[in-house]
């Protein structure tokens, strides 16, 4: 396991790469900020949220993986990839798509982008562990 | 409810703003980046939505 002090990641967390990159997916922008990213942190979380709740206002479907359908299964990556968000959703109903709804098709790209991007934060997260980006 | 050129921009903005932050550093390449990557996407997709409007639907 990747473990990297303090002083080398200037006003970063002690934490494990694995425990961030667990942190990072669950809540968007959480990994950068225990990183000392704020900002990016800030904007992150606010794009990946936002892109989230119109995802949801306009009857998107959080997708799960359907037999015989291949890319349910990547789609139910990007759904997942929502983290915390996802397993709310989730929780409350929420997110069960309306296909007859005007907005289920546009939806449903909001819920995917979201996931997407809070997945590639994973990889930035780790890029910034490991020393290969510095800022 | 929104219409989809709205909803194409928005998410087009969402998406230009998220990869600004993910890949520039500086604040004026930020801003560079960010005109190029949200004209992309818009001009783009209504580029596209014209190659795409000889074709019939069925």
């Amino acid at each position: 396991m990747v473990e990297v002090s303090g002083s080398s990641r200037p006003g970063g967390s002690r934490l494990p790469l694995a425990a961030l990159l667990v942190i990072g997916w669950l809540v968007p922008g959480l990994g950068h900020f225990l990183l000392g990213r704020r900002v990016r942190a800030a904007v992150f979380a606010a794009v990946i949220l936002t892109a989230f709740g119109v995802g949801l206002a306009l009857d998107g479907e959080l997708l799960l993986p359907k037999g015989g359908d291949p890319l349910s299964y990547l789609a139910a990556i990007a759904s997942v990839g929502n983290g915390v968000l996802f397993v709310a959703a989730r929780l409350v109903d929420f997110g069960e798509g309306v296909v007859t709804a005007p907005g289920y098709e546009f939806g449903n790209t909001f819920l995917l982008t979201a996931g997407m991007m809070n997945l590639l934060l994973l990889l930035d997260i780790h890029d910034i562990v490991t020393g290969r980006k510095d800022w | 409810m929104l219409d989809h050129l709205t909803l194409m921009i928005l998410d087009a903005l969402l998406i230009a703003v998220f990869f600004t932050f993910l890949w520039k550093k500086e604040r004026r390449e930020r801003w560079l980046y960010f005109f190029k990557v949200f004209g992309a996407l818009v001009l783009g997709a209504i580029a596209l939505a014209w190659l795409m409007f000889p074709f019939p639907r069925a």
